[in-house]
Order: C-alpha cells, then sequence, then structure tokens
C-alpha cells in the first residue's frame, strides 16, 4: 500500500468527509505547534542570561493577555465541536435502503454474512467483499471477547462485543483492489494476526459472486493455498519453516504419521488434514492443545488448495 | 562494629516516617522500575524492529506491553510524582515540619513496595498477567494462570498506598502551613499536588471497584461480564475510565507543578498569570471527572452519545493551553540560564507537552476518533503526554533538587548531554507513530506482516529507543556518581525563593532550625533588587543566616 505519509485512500465519501475534518485540526495544530515552538526558540535565544547577577523583567500578568488567550481557544473549539457533532449524527444513520452484512469476530477470525445468494444467506471467511456505490450497514457483534472492526481505507471502527451488536455504516465510491480488515482491540495471542482481506467490487461482479455463494470467483483465478492460508490466518500459528508456533509447523509432514494426545498413531494424508481443517479437535496432535479454531465453512476447493499447499512443503 | 552500622541504617531508613526519607525511597524504587518498564519497552521495540516475528512470541509480546503500561503508570510516574516528588516537597514548600500524619507516610511507601513486588511477582512465576493495562473483560477474565489474580491484588494494593498519600497531603496543606503561608502565597507544586490528591482520593476506589469485579467474576461465579447471563463487559470500560482518566491528570499536573517551579528560577522572573496556573489545575481536576468515554467513542455506545464527551475533552485542553502560554509569557524577558532542569522543562516539557495536547485534540473528536482510536496515533499521543510531559518533567526535578536531597551537585556537562539524547530519542521514537497509527497500524500489535511497508516508521521508532535506554544509562550513572562524589551543594545553589531552598542542603532532621514566617509570594524575582533582599522566611535558617 503506498498511499499518502498522511492517510490510506478514502474509499468512501464519509472517509473522505473525515479526512476533511482530519486535515482542519492538522491546520489548527500546527499553527499552534509553530507559534508555541517558534516562542520558546525565540525567547530561550533572545533572553539568554547575560550576566550571572542579572534578573529578569518583573512581571506578574497581564489581564487582557490572559483573556484572549483563555477565550481565543475555547472559541475556535467551540466552532470545531458543533461543526464535528452535526457529522456525527450523519454518521450514525444509515439510509434506510442499506445492504446489511453481519459482521461475526472471533479469536482470531472475521466471518461475513451476507443475506442473499443460492440457500438464502452464506457465510465468508476473512473475505470482505462490498458492492461499489451502494450504502453497506454492518451490523458487528463477536462470539467470545472484545474485537475491534477496523477498515482502515474507509476510516471506520467499531469494537465487537459480544452480546451486543453494533453498527456502522459506509458507502464506497468506486471498485478497489485489496485492502484489509484489522483487528483494534487487543484480544490476546493473534490479535496481530487477526487480518481480512476486503474488496470493492462492480456492482454486478459482486451480484454474480453473491449468487455464486461466494465460491466462484468471478476472475476465475485458480486458487492458490498459500495466499488461503495467509487469508485465514493459518499462518499465525503454523511456521512453514519447522519452527514451533502454537501449532505444529507444516514443513514436510504430508505423507509422515503423528502421535496423537490420546497415544493413537495417524498417518497425515489428504483425509487426515482436511478434518484437521474443518473440525480441528477431533484429532489432536501429541504436544498441542486444543488452541485452533474450527473453519467449516471453507469450500472443497478451498480445502484441496491449502492441502495441495501443505504437500508442496518439504 | 558492623552490626551498630546495620541497626542505623534500619533505624535510619527502614523505620523511618521523616518525609525526606521516604520520599527519597520512593524515588529510587520508582527510578528501578522505571528501568525494569524500559528494558521491556526495548523488547517490544526489537521485537518491531522487522515485520514478522523476530525474539518472542507472540505471548510474550503480549505480556511484556502489559507489564511495561503498568510498571510505568503504577510503578514509575504516579508513586514518583505524588510519592516521591509531593512527599518531599509538600512539607518543606509550606514551611512544615512533617506531613500531617508520618506514620501512616511510612505505611504509603510500604504499601507501594509491596505491590509493587506482587506485580513483578508474575514475572518471576512465569505468569506475567497478558490482559493489557486496561484488563477489558471478557478477555482479562478468561485468560489462564495468575497473571490477572497477581495484576488486580497489585492495583489494589497500589491503590490503598495512593489514597493514604493523598490524605496525608490534603490534610498537611490545609493544617500545616507556616504563618503567613497563604493559599495565595502556595508554590504552584503545592497546588498542583493538592489538586491531584483529590483526583487520586475519589478516583481510586472506582478503579478498585472495578477490578475487583473482575476477580469475582473470574473466581466466584459472578456475572458482571458474562454476556450468556446477562451481563455487560462494557461496565467495566465505564468504571475504569472513570478512575483511569483522570488518573492521566495524576501523572500531569504534578509534572506542570514541577515546571511552574523551574521556570521562574531560571529565567528570574515572577511566573506570569500566578493565579491563571493554580485555578487551571483545579479546574483540569474537576474536568477530569467528566471526559472519561471519550476512550468508548467506538466501544459500542451510540455514536452521538460520544458528543458531551468530545465538549468536555475539547474544554479540558483550555487549562492545558492557558498554563502553557503562561510558561512561554514568563520566558518573555527573563534572564535565561540554560542548566539542565531548565533545559528539560522548557524545550522537553513544553515543548513536548505541546505536541501531545495537540494530538489529543484529534482523539478527542468523534469522528476522525473513529479511525485513530486504538491505533499506534493513540500511543504516540499518551507518550507524548507522558514521556515528552510527565518524564520530562520528572527529570526537570529530579536534576533540580537533587543538590537540595543530597547536598551534592550533579554534573552538568553530562545533564546535557543527557538532554540531548533524551530529546533526541523520544522524537525518534514517537513522532513517526502518528504517521503508523494514520495509516494502518493497531496498537498493541506484534506482527505488521500485513502490511511490511510500515517497517521504516518502525524502525525509526525502534532507533530512537535505543537511543533513549542510553541516555537513561547517562541519568542513572549521572545521580549514583554525583550522591557519592558530587561538588558540595551550597544551601540555595540556583538563588531560588521558594522555602526548601532557604534551609541547609541536604535539610535538618524537620526541616527548619526554626518555622520561617512567611512574608510574601513564591516568585518575586525580578529587577531591580536581587531576590534575596526581598524575603524575610526566618531568622537564621540551616545554618545560614538570610538577613530581611
Ligand atoms: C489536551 C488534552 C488532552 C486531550 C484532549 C486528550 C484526549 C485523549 C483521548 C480522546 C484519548 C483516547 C484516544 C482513543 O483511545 O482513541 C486519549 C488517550 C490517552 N491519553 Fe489523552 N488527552 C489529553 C491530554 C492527556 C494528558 C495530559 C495525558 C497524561 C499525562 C494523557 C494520557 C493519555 C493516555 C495514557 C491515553 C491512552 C489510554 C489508553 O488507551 O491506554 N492525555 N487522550
Ligand atoms: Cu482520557
Amino acid at each position: 500500500m503506498e498511499g499518502s505519509l498522511f492517510l490510506p485512500d478514502a474509499l468512501s465519501e464519509t472517509a473522505k468527509e473525515i479526512d476533511g475534518l482530519f486535515y482542519i485540526l492538522t491546520g489548527i495544530a500546527v499553527v499552534i505547534f509553530l507559534l508555541v515552538w517558534m516562542l520558546l526558540l525565540i525567547f530561550l535565544v533572545r533572553y539568554r542570561r547575560k550576566h550571572p547577577t542579572k534578573e529578569g523583567l518583573r512581571l506578574y500578568g497581564n489581564t487582557r493577555l490572559e483573556i484572549i488567550w483563555t477565550v481565543i481557544p475555547a472559541l475556535i473549539l467551540v466552532v470545531l465541536g458543533i461543526y464535528s457533532a452535526q457529522m456525527v449524527y450523519a454518521l450514525q444513520k444509515p439510509p434506510a435502503d442499506a445492504y446489511e452484512i453481519q459482521v461475526t469476530a472471533s479469536k482470531w477470525k472475521w466471518e461475513f454474512t451476507y443475506p442473499d445468494g443460492p440457500n438464502g444467506g452464506f457465510t465468508t471467511l476473512n473475505d470482505l467483499r462490498l458492492p461499489a456505490g451502494k450504502p453497506i450497514l454492518f451490523r458487528i457483534t463477536s462470539k467470545d471477547v472484545i474485537h475491534s472492526f477496523w477498515v482502515p481505507e474507509l476510516r471506520i471502527k467499531m469494537d465487537a462485543v459480544p452480546g451486543r451488536e453494533t453498527r456502522v455504516w459506509v458507502k464506497p465510491l468506486k471498485e478497489e483492489g485489496k485492502f484489509k480488515v484489522l483487528c483494534a482491540e487487543y484480544c490476546g495471542t493473534a490479535h496481530a494476526n487477526m487480518v481480512s482481506d476486503a474488496l470493492v467490487m462492480k456492482e454486478e461482479h459482486f451480484g454474480k459472486w453473491v449468487a455464486s455463494g461466494g465460491k466462484e470467483d468471478p476472475s476465475g483465478q485458480p486458487l492458490d493455498g498459500k495466499q488461503l492460508a495467509q487469508q485465514f490466518g493459518c499462518l499465525a500459528c503454523h511456521a512453514i519453516d519447522g519452527r514451533e508456533l502454537a501449532g505444529p509447523s507444516w514443513k514436510g509432514i504430508y505423507g509422515t504419521e503423528r502421535e496423537l494426545a490420546d497415544g493413537s498413531k495417524v498417518k497425515v494424508d489428504d483425509e487426515y488434514l482436511k478434518e484437521s481443517i474443518v473440525n480441528p479437535n477431533a484429532k489432536v496432535v501429541k504436544g498441542y492443545g486444543p488452541a485452533m479454531p474450527a473453519y467449516p465453512q471453507l469450500s472443497d476447493a478451498q480445502l484441496q488448495a491449502l492441502v495441495d499447499y501443505i504437500k508442496s512443503l518439504k | 562494629m558492623e552490626a551498630a552500622h546495620r541497626s542505623s541504617f534500619l533505624r535510619e531508613w527502614i523505620l523511618t516516617v521523616d518525609h525526606k526519607k521516604i520520599g527519597i525511597l520512593y524515588g529510587i524504587t520508582s527510578l528501578v522500575f522505571l528501568f525494569l518498564g524500559g528494558l521491556a519497552a526495548l523488547v517490544i521495540r526489537t521485537e518491531l524492529f522487522r515485520p514478522g516475528q523476530d525474539v518472542v512470541t507472540p505471548d510474550t509480546f503480549n505480556q511484556l506491553f502489559t507489564m511495561h503500561g503498568t510498571i510505568m503508570i503504577f510503578g514509575f510516574v504516579i508513586p514518583m510524582l505524588t510519592g516521591a516528588f509531593a512527599n518531599y516537597l509538600v512539607p518543606i514548600m509550606i514551611g512544615a515540619r512533617d506531613m500531617a500524619f508520618p506514620r501512616m507516610n511510612a505505611l504509603s511507601y510500604w504499601l507501594f513496595l509491596l505491590g509493587g513486588l506482587v506485580l513483578l511477582s508474575s514475572f518471576f512465576i512465569g505468569q506475567m498477567p497478558d490482559v493489557g493495562w486496561t484488563a477489558y473483560p471478557p478477555y482479562s477474565i478468561e485468560s489462564k494462570g495468575l497473571g490477572l489474580d497477581l495484576w488486580v491484588t497489585s492495583v489494589h494494593i497500589l491503590g490503598l498506598s495512593s489514597i493514604l498519600g493523598a490524605i496525608n497531603v490534603i490534610v498537611t496543606i490545609f493544617n500545616l502551613r507556616a504563618p503567613g503561608m497563604t493559599f495565595s502565597r502556595l508554590p504552584l507544586f503545592v497546588w498542583s499536588s493538592l489538586a491531584t490528591a483529590f483526583i487520586q482520593l475519589f478516583g481510586v476506589p472506582a478503579l478498585g471497584g472495578a477490578v475487583t469485579t473482575l476477580l469475582l467474576d473470574k473466581h466466584a461465579g459472578t456475572i458482571f461480564y458474562n454476556v450468556a447471563a446477562g451481563g455487560d463487559p462494557m461496565l467495566y470500560q465505564h468504571l475504569f475510565w472513570f478512575y483511569s482518566h483522570p488518573a492521566v491528570y495524576v501523572m500531569i499536573l504534578p509534572a506542570m507543578g514541577i515546571v511552574s517551579e523551574i521556570i521562574p528560577v531560571f529565567a528570574r522572573k515572577p511566573i506570569f498569570g500566578y493565579k491563571a496556573v493554580a485555578y487551571s489545575s483545579l479546574t483540569i481536576a474537576l474536568l477530569a471527572f467528566f471526559v472519561w468515554a471519550h476512550h468508548m467513542f467506538v466501544a459500542g455506545m451510540q455514536l452521538s452519545a460520544g458528543i458531551p464527551f468530545m465538549v468536555t475533552s475539547m474544554i479540558i485542553a483550555v487549562p492545558s493551553a492557558i498554563k502553557v502560554f503562561n510558561w512561554l509569557a514568563t520566558l518573555y524577558r527573563g534572564q535565561i540560564d540554560f542548566k539542565t532542569p531548565m533545559l528539560f522543562a522548557t524545550l522537553g516539557f513544553v515543548g513536548l507537552f505541546t505536541i501531545g495536547g495537540l494530538s489529543g485534540l484529534y482523539l478527542a473528536n468523534v469522528p476522525v476518533d473513529l479511525h485513530l482510536h486504538d491505533t499506534y496515533f493513540v500511543v504516540a499521543h499518551f507518550h507524548y503526554v507522558l514521556f515528552g510531559g510527565s518524564l520530562m518533567a520528572i527529570l526537570a526535578g529530579l536534576y533540580f533538587w537533587f543538590p537540595k536531597a543530597f547536598g551534592r551537585m550533579y554534573n552538568e556537562t553530562l545533564g546535557k548531554w543527557t538532554f540531548a539524547l533524551f530529546f533526541i530519542g523520544v522524537n525518534l521514537t514517537f513522532f513517526p507513530m502518528h504517521f503508523a497509527g494514520m495509516l494502518n497500524m493497531p496498537r498493541r500489535y506484534f506482527d505488521y506482516s500485513y502490511d511490511p511497508s510500515l517497517a521504516w516508521l518502525n524502525q525509526i521508532s525502534t532507533i530512537g529507543a535505543y537511543i533513549t535506554g542510553v541516555a537513561a544509562v547517562l541519568l542513572a550513572a549521572n545521580l549514583v556518581v554525583s550522591a557519592v562524589r558530587g561538588a558540595k551543594a551550597s544551601a540555595n545553589p540556583w538563588g531560588a525563593l521558594t522555602l526548601e531552598w532557604q534551609t541547609s542542603s541536604p535539610p535538618p532532621h524537620e526541616n527548619f532550625e526554626e518555622i520561617p514566617v512567611v512574608t510574601s509570594g513564591p516568585y518575586e524575582y525580578g529587577e531591580p533588587e536581587t531576590p534575596r533582599k526581598r524575603f524575610k522566611y526566618g531568622q537564621t535558617v540551616g545554618g545560614e543566616t538570610i538577613s530581611g
């Protein structure tokens, strides 16, 4: 992501408005910063002590000056407050026709549930896709601890709180390649790996994608196991170079025999690997706790791509 | 011989109820915590030098930032300002012989040490808390091991210590002022300590309640935060910030007090707008209790419910701004002497605190905070106020009152070098964090491989952190060596006018041979008279005659 040094690309109208406010604040901040630092430096240089016993000017205060520098910042802040408050109301009121996406956070993944599709709705894992030009309402919740749904390019952030539904809405402007959803509320070991892909699609592409239940990538690319492993956060716990993280390394495990927690043995083949992804606690390798989340929502094609990737790690 | 020596050490330090010795104990202990917290920070910064996982596991990383935050706030800044400085200075500055309750004062210190040790014990048993210094449930309740239990126990003990300390400061200031020491003649550090003590007294119980509920939920099966049973995790956040926002002012008001003492002395000018500075402290202390939910704009309350808190947060910036303008005006047409404390107070505190105050305006703004909340921008913000602000003032104060407390001078050249390194280090470390946060880096991440282009910003930060580490070593070397071998200090090496400088260095057991009679304010500098002539603090004080 190149972007500027200041802010990432702004992909929605709201994001642009927030940026506008950001730059107004920056203008004010820079002026005050320069004022303070210039006075500081000028005074420090200009009034250096010339003689050890010299005394400064006997000046206790100046009521007029003090009133001025109390009232001016206060006025600036009042104006700023009124202006920002209006924006807050706009931000919290979604248009009536907004397309609703359910966001479910859990340790350490994002699930997005779309209201339509082949079987009346489907869920994707760490894969958020938005139609360009349509208002979208996110209904956010969590299955375990507090997480926070942050999309820097959309300038929105909202905590995912268990037992509650929080909401935030946006209207993405145009088709835009990959960006990220990040978790902004500390949630434990793999907090930093709770990252989802996000994408704004042309409305008709989005329609096709939804109609396929999220399984079919309209671009028709073959699935890439390595990319899926990153996208689903597998690599947070599984190294591919033999190091032991929270889970066993994948390097060279295909075809070997593993000892399970209950003492029995199992051969690492396609079937075992698929089971371990869909239902990881069925067979836990000796020495590891039942830490891995289940991934029941993966398609067969995605599962096979992951298994092929693991196979390829010699 | 040996035994006699040991027993006098016991009597002099362990059993002491002298506020000056207790202050020094507080100071030394907090400095040890500063170094421990600093080590944790260096490991954190080393991990973040590159994307990916390098030197520690994710779990260790999470423990380290929890320990770092907790140690710095509860083990260093708060006890240093309200324990060390307030203890040492408040009684002497108001012309008292000691605190109102000397034995309770000693108890405060020993509770502080105990609380600190309980926290550190988690390191030795290998079960450090990993809940963040905020310990939000339900995450904190689910955490394994003894980490949370030790953390809560420690916070309780430290809180008790704070409450006792606050009572002592309040009663001392109200009851033990010397004759003639009216409220309008109180040094500004005393005003700020008074405001701070009130914050502690009213705020700490909320914190105690909040952390207790965590333990109850974890061990006693209560359901404060158990969602399945109808509990609500946001209750904790309200309780926590009801204390912890005012706590950030506990960490800055005394620092502002220190700076208000130092600038007039080295500028040889009265403080500009004494009343405004004093009342700003009280205003801030009061307003501090009405801004807490600005930490929770996106926590799940309605966005518009944030508006009143946005407004109060912006209002509280005004008294802070007033103080900055007053300090600047105090420099105007002064005769400024750049001793180490003055460097830390002006370029250090005034300059850097301003940056932290300005970034606070962004965060107080609901729409902008939607983007910036819980990112590295917030980390930059609170380090500019806490490191650029509180710590710079603490360092200014350490150098300034060192000759008083130890009767010896620190090394001036080394002091200036230390300042330069701290100044460079702090800015290199924390300025780039604004940009990392504005782009896409959340706080409390041990890895940023989702965007390796964040690396260069992080690398500058890490290098800055090492420079700060070097500066800290120079600081320690200067203080330790000078305490033993420094040149002898006179009673009043800076020609200051507050009462602590009117007695010997170090002061005698009960501070003054004779309680001084105060006849004028604390900052009566300025042409044409020399300051000493304007003072009639007492007759013979500390072996030196001060002519009236
Ligand atoms: C001009 C005055 C200030 C304003 C308007 C301000 C505003 C804010 C806001 C809105 C936040 C929450 C940011 C977020 O979580 O998104 C924050 C965080 C913080 N502020 Fe300030 N602040 C000011 C001064 C200070 C001072 C004087 C201190 C301490 C000496 C301080 C220390 C902190 C700390 C420690 C946090 C982070 C707490 C945490 O989340 O762990 N601030 N500030
Ligand atoms: Cu706050």
